[in-house]
């Protein structure tokens, strides 16, 4: 692809998103989104294969269909009542309408469907755009409108995410798909706390952006994009693969690890909400996600798989692409939970 | 110090050094010589017996009883267990008997045991079990009675499985064990209750703190600990199984000592007994239960130390009703006679069964009068001492027992079943006679029989004295600590005497039918459970096992192995789940139009959900 229009989509990927998080207004926040999705789709073609028109295709269906009933949900609260505001939308059919648009574009349960056929098809870069990048217009909108939606339907689809995720990702071997249902978990317990504290599910979806970075340039790092792939991984980068284990358990939710800390904070936040039985049931189903992270550490980490004698030897040549961002989110990814007071004070007070 | 009291330490002392000395020769390396058995252990018992006199004639003169407290052993700041020996007057009168008793016994065990190899072993053990015994009868604290309990069921044990070659002695030595051992859960029980609530385990301090509690429970499992030890209905299939061990055990453990140490409990804390009526109760009908029961079975058994030895539980039995009768000096009376006459009963059928070649069953014997009379004349003055036929030794015990049992107010159902089991115990006794001593020989003449040996003849004639006069004499020189009833209906004052001779002439009769034909086919049901012992050890020896086992199944293989760990546990989460995820993985078809119609039928729900 030509570098001047590789600028500009990239150009222009940043300003869909910069656009919708200045606006508060519902027109500018559609405009955002749309300029978003249309940047983004050659990017996914870059590589002609048919798979990758194929996940375009999917993204762009799903994507379009969402922006367009947002747009149909706030034209109908601006004629039920009068206001175009983001944060003023009161009518319910319009916030109900809005949650779902916002569902469809964020990848959540039970509208999750086209989440890992597209990743699926992609090539790790643009995945790791796809679960980071995109999901931040999305969540800003859903930010504002979170208090006016009705309790229950965002309750039920933080659940419902988190428990599809737990299920979907058990019977996968493609890391692509396991990523993109681990990042439909992670954000079900962001709309489960979204609620109830929304500083909570910022700080919750920064720290998913850091762990998911990490992974998805380690897997890069590699070129793994299988767990058979994963499982050779040691001969190429043998560090990198030791600490990949602490990034799938960090992102598991594991103490000491990073990734304990959103979920912890928002189980004490659940509970303090007087919901008890909510948090334990968000817990077991991140038991289910446990598995198959505890499974790719497995494979990747804590048993040797068969090599040729000649396979052995990679790790000896430089490596043939380093990326800067990998070393900073690994270190994120690993090392932030003592953080967490500093953390906790700048973001909610 | 004063003379008496310096000659009654000293003697009571003596006892015990002059028993311990000839188990410190035997700890020597080099191996002792052929006689030893006689030379050390029967002359120890001897002179310890003669020694005991002493203070037996000291009491009887002045009325003197002392107790010796030598060592502190383990002092806390709240409890003190102490080496403390109780000399009071059932130990006094006791001590010199059982040493008598023994002396006879080990004579008797030199012949007996003369052809086997490990004499000085067998020996070593009967005096181990003599001390246990003493400590057992003198101590003055529960810690010290406790010691003499277990050693005398261990020694009882290793007595029991004597030929241990032998697959049915060894049943018979665990079975020992284990129902003492179900006894001694009682007998802890009483001493851990003991221990909390009044502070101390000497006796007469128990007395003194105990007086405002309730005492059922340790009571119930002191009396538990009497049904272990001294064989009561439920634990009592043990002591005829216990016939497996050589005669002189059962003649010195088994109806003499051992099985009384559980009376003797509950008649040394007596005191703690009196007025708890539920505790009373308790005795009265196990009692009564017991001595019925064990007299039914031994009318049919052919066995006969099997037959002595339902014998002696039935006596156990009769004991335990005075007991509930709250008279414990009778008990103790009847303990005293009741060795004299039981020791030489036992002697007597180990005479006779060394004399036949090893045979026990009675209906192989036959004419022993005129082959062993000695032998014979001496069983059948024990069979009429045990009947309680007038001024015999057991009449003293066994009369005062029936009468004090008629004039009480009980239970009548106990007394009923006692006066049936003093009947039957003539009936049996009169079998053993007419068996053993009566009639024409029914064995092979090949050994020849000659009881001219000293070593029989002078243990049971000291034996045969001792049943004609020992109840008199004990009875002229203690003094009753409660008022008999002297007076009473004659039909009362003669009922014991008149049912024994019922019970004689009907046994007499059965006798006169063993040489005729008088039914074509016999009576089998009721034979039957006599002779199978009610079916008790059939049915409980089996039963608790396999009980047990399907309970050990059902905990381990049913309820963890299968059940916690497949069905609930590990497999039963990921059976659980297996469908959720093939469900959410096969959705993923690829087919937007499916995704977007479920997303249409989500909007609704959703708009349905906040609208309504």
């Amino acid at each position: 692809m030509s570098p001047y229009v590789f600028t500009l989509l990239i150009f222009n990927l940043g300003l869909g998103t910069t656009m919708t998080f200045a606006s508060s207004h519902w027109l500018l926040a559609w405009m955002g989104l749309e300029i978003n999705t249309l940047a983004i789709i050659p990017l996914m073609t870059r590589q002609h294969h048919p798979r990758a028109v194929e996940a375009t295709t999917k993204y762009f269906l799903t994507q379009a269909t969402a922006a367009a009933l947002i747009l149909f949900a706030s034209t109908s609260n601006a004629w039920l009542t009068g206001e175009w505001a983001i944060n003023q939308m009161s009518h319910p059919l319009a916030t109900s309408t809005i949650m779902l648009a916002l569902a469809l574009k964020l990848g959540l349960a039970p509208v999750h469907f086209w989440m890992p056929e597209v990743i699926q098809g992609l090539d790790l870069t643009t995945g790791l755009v796809l679960s980071t990048w995109q999901k931040l217009a999305p969540f800003a909108l859903l930010l504002q409108v979170s208090s006016t939606v009705n309790p229950l339907i965002l309750t039920l689809i933080g659940l419902l995410s988190t428990l599809i995720g737990g299920w979907g990702g058990l019977n996968q071997t493609q890391l692509r798909k396991i990523l993109a249902y681990s990042s439909i978990a992670h954000l079900g317990w962001m709309v489960l706390i979204i609620q109830f504290s929304p500083p909570l599910a910022t700080l919750s979806l920064l720290i998913y952006i850091i762990m998911t970075t990490s992974a998805f340039l380690t897997f890069k790092l590699t070129s793994s994009t299988t767990m058979n792939a994963l499982a050779t991984s040691w001969t190429k980068s043998p560090m990198m693969t030791s600490l990949a284990t602490l990034i799938l358990l960090s992102l598991a939710g594991l103490p000491p690890l990073t990734g304990f800390m959103p979920k912890w904070l928002i189980l004490q936040e659940l509970v303090k909400q007087d919901l008890p039985m909510l948090a334990f049931f968000a817990a077991m189903t991140a038991l289910l996600s446990l598995y198959f992270y505890l499974r790719l550490c497995y494979t990747v980490a804590l048993t040797s798989s068969p090599n040729t004698i000649t396979m052995l030897t990679p790790w000896r040549l430089n490596p043939t692409q380093t990326s800067p961002l990998n070393p900073l989110t690994t270190m994120l990814t690993l090392a932030l939970l003592p953080l967490t007071p500093a953390i906790l004070a700048l973001v909610i007070y | 110090m004063h003379t008496t009291t310096l000659a009654m330490n000293t003697s009571l002392l003596m006892i015990f050094a002059l028993l311990i000395f000839p188990l410190l020769t035997s700890l020597s390396p080099t191996p002792l010589h052929k006689t030893w058995a006689v030379t050390h252990v029967k002359t120890a018992v001897k002179m310890a017996f003669l020694v005991s006199l002493l203070p037996l004639f000291i009491f009887l003169n002045e009325g003197a009883e002392t107790i010796i407290s030598t060592w502190h052993w383990m002092n806390t700041l709240v409890f003190d267990i102490n080496l403390s020996f109780k000399f009071d007057h059932y130990s006094i009168i006791f001590t010199p008997i059982a040493l008598y008793v023994t002396w006879s016994i080990l004579e008797f065990a030199f012949w007996y045991m003369h052809a086997d190899p490990n004499i000085n072993r067998f020996f070593k053990y009967l005096l181990l079990f003599l001390i246990a015994m003493i400590t057992l009868v003198t101590a003055n604290n529960m810690f010290q009675l406790f010691i003499g309990w277990e050693g005398v069921g261990i020694m009882s044990f290793l007595l029991i499985g004597w030929w241990y070659g032998r697959a049915d002695a060894n049943t018979a030595a665990l079975q020992a064990v284990i129902y003492n051992r179900v006894g001694d859960i009682g007998l802890i029980l009483s001493m851990a209750w003991f221990m909390m609530n009044t502070n101390s385990w000497e006796i007469h301090q128990m007395f003194i703190n105990s007086q405002n509690l309730d005492l059922t429970l340790p009571l119930m499992g002191l009396i538990l600990a009497a049904t272990g030890k001294s064989a009561q209905f439920g634990l009592h299939p043990w002591l005829p199984s216990a016939m497996e061990g050589p005669t002189p055990v059962s003649a010195l453990l088994h109806s003499s000592t051992m099985v009384v140490a559980g009376i003797f409990l509950l008649i040394r804390l007596h005191p703690l007994m009196e007025n708890n009526q539920m505790a009373l109760t308790t005795c009265l009908c196990l009692g009564a239960l017991t001595t019925l029961f064990t007299a039914t079975c031994a009318l049919t058994q052919n066995d006969i130390k099997k037959i002595i030895a339902f014998s002696t539980s039935s006596q156990l039995g009769l004991m335990m009703v005075t007991i509930g009768l709250n008279q414990p000096q009778l008990a103790f009376l009847h303990i005293c006679t009741h060795a004299f006459f039981k020791a030489m009963l036992f002697l007597c059928s180990g005479s006779i069964i060394h004399s036949l070649n090893n045979e026990q069953d009675i209906r192989k014997m036959g004419g022993m009068h005129n082959l062993a009379p000695l032998t014979s004349s001496c069983l059948t003055i024990g069979s009429l001492a045990l009947t309680g036929t007038p001024f015999l030794a057991g009449f003293f015990s066994k009369d005062a027992i029936i009468e004090a049992m008629n004039t009480s107010h009980l239970n009548a159902w106990a007394l009923v079943l006692t006066i049936l089991a003093t009947s039957f115990t003539a009936v049996y006794s009169l079998r053993v006679v007419f068996f053993v001593s009566m009639g024409f020989p029914r064995f092979n003449t090949s050994s020849p029989i000659n009881e001219n040996n000293p070593l029989i003849i002078n243990p049971l004639k000291r034996l045969a004295w001792g049943s004609i006069i020992a109840g008199l004499l004990i009875t002229l020189n203690l003094l009753p600590s409660k008022t008999p009833i002297m007076t009473m209906p004659p039909l009362l004052k003669l009922s014991a005497l008149l049912v024994s001779i019922l019970g004689l002439l009907l046994a007499l009769e059965l006798a006169s039918l063993t040489s005729k034909t008088f039914k074509a086919l016999p009576n089998l049901p009721l034979h039957s459970f006599s002779n199978m012992l009610g079916f008790y050890p059939s049915i409980i020896h089996r039963l608790t096992p396999k009980l047990n086992l399907i309970l050990g199944q059902k905990i381990a293989t049913q309820m963890i192995d299968q059940t916690w760990f497949e069905k609930i546990g590990p497999k039963g989460v990921s059976s659980i789940n297996l469908p959720m995820i093939i469900t959410t993985n096969d959705v993923q078809k690829g087919m937007i139009k499916t995704y977007l119609t479920l997303f249409f039928l989500t909007l609704i729900l959703a708009l349905f959900i906040s609208i309504i």
